[in-house]
């Protein structure tokens, strides 16, 4: 079932100046419930305007945004409750703290949200342990903390709001792996726990082959492809053409089908790479021996 | 025989009390030796908070080491007698290029902030102009001359501080992260200036960075874990030990994983693997054998 | 994205565009003064002549120049208003219950339009639309740069003049994400008392300021690295040199002020 859907979504900056420049051209798109979704497309391909669509931060020129099947844009006034159930987690989140303590600054959600106190505090704790965000922290200024913990704690903020939609910009943007695999770890498990639907944009295709179901491609303002990892990262030729790659596995596993290994097709990760391989080297042992 | 570009002894660094959430007093540094002769391009991997970026600001004394000596072409910087002038001089030998780009550019329009460095060293206009010419040609952003730094992609503004640096005539440049905040298409413009500054201008060139793939164009990787050094090679030489890789908190390309991951399965796959081209090579050369 | 047309530096490679931006500030205060000692109808005449034919020189399109004046427009009407109805004189025009307009006051709204007017125009096309601000700044620097000799930190003015020039639409962007993040987590910048709504600011002033130190403290170690060291022993690529034609404007502007003061002084040009 789809839990958001964008229906011929246009969106033009600065419309009616000189300045005009139309960023979604014709959008439509669905993300289905309970999945995690990548956006992949290149800086000014669109993807982090379409992501300002979702929560209302933004308002499409034409075109509808459906959540659960319904307008987000039928109640304007209503748009608070709308942000609370999809949860936006920009770019460099990190810049978006000001509270005195971590705690502070990650029940500044769920404050707005009108919650009692202790439901407050019990849902900063568990947002914490999602963004894998060491309780001591807690009490800490988030201007001490280090870049990556600085960026589990804005996230943490997001996910203390329990959204059904969790949408994160990518949200690895300048981290060490370390930094990057916590991240994309409490994003899984804060799926796992709460079933909610989550979608990211990101720039490693490495990545998003490791934690997606399926895939959205944008360029030039549209969605060029859309479906689950396997079909889009098969279409590599079709990815080049927007200068975009695939991940580098799989053009490993291309390359040595090129030269007569026939490594199964649609690989995107090291450990099946490994298993095809691995299956295809005893089997050559054995048909020899 | 020339003296070496770059040479520390004994380096340690550590943060005082005044910078928070640094942990007291903890070394950031400890006891880096290392030598980098002229015309070297090497990459300088580490997790965040391994100490490769104090390493790189020890280099041009935005930072003082705490103990320990750093030589650069033959010339001891940490030496009491350095004035301010000396000081000058080393910044313009050894430039440097930031990680966030748009923090890193001064003036309003692209050649103004590439003149900015010459202006400061005090070289007669002319000179300036054909100096800042020449930076920008060098980096293929002569046509943005005229252009507001704010307009411009990452990719554009890094390039603009690399000619920045560039126009100061350097002998060494460091990049500190420069590509961090990139993406994929900036990452790729700089490492190729990057690069073409090493290849046909013989700068020497360190470049501090987590992204494999680009420390894997350089000659050499040295990787810093826990303000030590923990490797220095060739990227065969380092990416054929991915356990230690990830052990010091990094990733290992995917076709050096690859690799690993069949030995591990007791396929025998000789020699190294650096390169996507290697790792191809050596399973069709294991596989055919078979 | 953000289309602030007032006074932005507009290309052309007109003769404006090519005089040292010295000597334009000079003529623009030339220029201001004028247009305050004029005070009859051939000097205001001449102000408006002047006015056009600085938009014809500078080639900038008259729609542009329009636009930069549609701010301005409505203190402009007010001034024509105050004028019209509150200035007394011997020539009643209209009378009707409390309502006097006098001729005086006509005549007064309409050269106080004018010398708004000119004023924009004046700045605009000699200053702002013709001159980058890095010139401008730079202009600036020279200009006052015998006050060096009082140790007044000249250079330095115009430095932090050109790195905020730099950083203004960097900032203006970087409020606009940090309101879209905090909205994102239910702010709500537009209802409630003013306190609530001033409460509300906080949350993007705290990480603005954040923001603009590190900027700044990063800024500063680059621009080290870059060799600054304040003003001294300093040269700059773009040397300013007054040419000919500067000197021809200055004297052009020196004789508009000349004959203005003459105007008065003689009382030549029709005063009503």
């Amino acid at each position: 079932m789809a839990k958001i859907e964008l229906q011929h979504v246009n969106y033009i900056y600065g419309e009616g100046t000189p300045f005009e420049v139309r960023a979604l051209d014709d959008v439509s798109l669905c993300v289905r419930e309970g999945t995690v979704t990548g956006i992949i497309g290149h800086t000014g391909s669109g993807k982090s305007t379409m992501v300002q669509l979702l929560n209302g931060l933004s308002r499409p020129s034409a075109g509808t945004v459906l959540l659960d099947g319904e307008d987000i844009w039928s109640r304007p006034k209503d748009m608070r409750s709308i942000r609370f159930r999809v949860g936006l987690v920009m770019q460099y989140p990190e810049y978006q703290l000001f509270e005195e303590t971590v705690r502070a600054d990650i029940a500044y959600g769920p404050k707005n949200m009108g919650l009692s106190a202790q439901e407050i505090e019990e849902r900063v704790l568990e947002a914490a342990a999602f963004a894998g965000l060491d309780p001591a922290l807690l009490d800490e200024s988030p201007f001490d903390l280090s870049g990556g913990q600085k960026r589990r704690a804005a996230i943490a903020g997001i996910m203390a709001m329990r959204p059904e939609v969790l949408v994160l910009d990518e949200p690895a943007a300048g981290l060490d792996p370390r930094g990057r695999d916590a991240i994309l770890r409490g994003m899984r498990e804060y799926r796992e726990k709460s079933g909610a639907t989550v979608i990211i944009v990101s720039h490693s295709m490495e990545d998003m082959a490791r934690f997606c179901d399926d895939i959205i491609v944008m360029a030039h303002s549209r969605v060029v492809m859309q479906g689950s990892c396997k079909e889009v990262f098969s279409r590599s030729d079709e990815l080049a053409a927007v200068g975009l790659d695939i991940p580098e596995i799989s053009s490993v596993c291309s390359r040595l089908r090129a030269q007569g290994i026939e490594v199964g097709e649609g690989i995107f990760t090291v450990e099946e790479a490994i298993r095809s391989l691995t299956d295809l080297f005893a089997e050559k042992e054995k048909s020899k021996g | 025989m020339a003296e070496p570009m770059i040479k520390t002894e004994n380096l340690w660094y550590s943060y005082n009390d005044q910078e928070p959430g640094r942990g007291e007093m903890q070394p950031v540094l400890r006891g880096v030796d290392l030598t980098i002769e002229r015309g070297e391009y090497v990459a300088i991997l580490g997790h965040n908070g391994s100490g490769k970026s104090t390493f790189a600001k020890l280099l041009n004394l935005i930072l003082e080491p705490t103990s320990g000596k750093i030589y650069i072409d033959g010339r001891d910087i940490t030496a009491e007698a350095m004035t301010e002038q000396d000081v000058f001089d080393l910044r313009r030998k050894v430039g440097m290029v930031f990680q966030n780009p748009d923090n890193q550019l001064v003036a309003t329009v692209v050649e103004e902030d590439v003149a900015f460095g010459p202006e400061n060293l005090g070289i007669p206009a002319e000179e300036i102009r054909t100096r800042v010419d020449m930076a920008l040609d060098m980096v293929g952003m002569r046509e943005y001359a005229r252009h507001e730094p704010h307009r411009l992609s990452g990719g554009q503004k890094q390039r603009v501080a690399i000619a920045g640096i560039i126009a100061m005539m350097p002998e060494c440049m460091i990049f500190d992260e420069s590509t961090a905040m990139l993406d994929p298409l900036g990452r790729r413009e700089v490492v190729d200036t990057i690069e073409m500054l090493h290849r046909e201008k013989g700068i020497t060139v360190l470049t501090i960075t987590h992204h494999m793939n680009e420390a894997a164009r350089a000659d050499r990787i040295v990787v810093i874990d826990d303000g030590r050094v923990l490797m220095d090679g060739t990227p065969e030489q380092v990416f054929s030990q991915p356990d230690v890789l990830l052990a010091a908190g990094l990733d290992v390309p995917q076709s050096a994983a690859l690799v690993h991951g069949l030995r591990k399965q007791g396929i025998d796959l000789p020699g190294c693997v650096g390169s996507v081209e290697e790792c191809i090579a050596t399973i069709v050369r294991a596989y055919t054998s078979v | 994205m953000k289309a602030i047309a007032f006074g932005q530096y507009y290309p052309t490679g007109s003769i404006l565009h090519r005089l040292d931006p010295r000597a334009k500030i000079i003529i623009a205060l030339l220029y201001v003064i004028c247009s305050f000692i004029c005070k009859n109808v051939l000097g205001f005449a001449l102000l408006l002549i002047s006015a056009i034919a600085l938009i014809l020189i500078s080639r900038i399109p008259l729609g542009t120049v329009l636009r930069s004046i549609r701010p301005v427009l409505l203190i402009m009407l007010f001034t024509m208003i105050i004028n019209i109805f509150l200035t007394r004189g011997d020539t009643v025009l209209v009378e009707w219950r409390f309502v006097h307009i006098y001729a005086e006051g006509i005549y007064n709204a309409v050269f106080m339009m004018i010398r708004i007017f000119v004023l924009i125009i004046g700045m605009s096309m000699l200053m702002t639309y013709t001159t980058t601000p890095i010139m401008l700044t730079d202009a600036i620097e020279r200009l006052l740069a015998p006050l060096k000799v009082l140790h007044v930190p000249v250079h330095e003015f115009a430095m932090m003049m050109t790195i905020a020039l730099r950083f203004i639409p960097t900032l203006v962007e970087e409020t606009e994400k940090i309101m879209a993040a905090q909205k994102a987590r239910g702010a709500d910048f537009t209802s409630g008392s003013l306190i609530s709504r001033a409460k509300a600011l906080i949350p993007i002033l705290v990480p603005l300021f954040a923001s603009a130190f590190r900027r700044a403290e990063e800024l500063a170690t680059a621009m080290e690295c870059r060799c600054y060291h304040g003003g001294e022993g300093r040269t700059r690529m773009t040397a300013l040199r007054y040419r000919a034609g500067d000197f021809v404007w200055l004297l052009g502007a020196l004789l508009f002020c000349a004959f203005a003061v003459g105007c008065n002084y003689f009382g030549i040009g029709y005063t009503l």
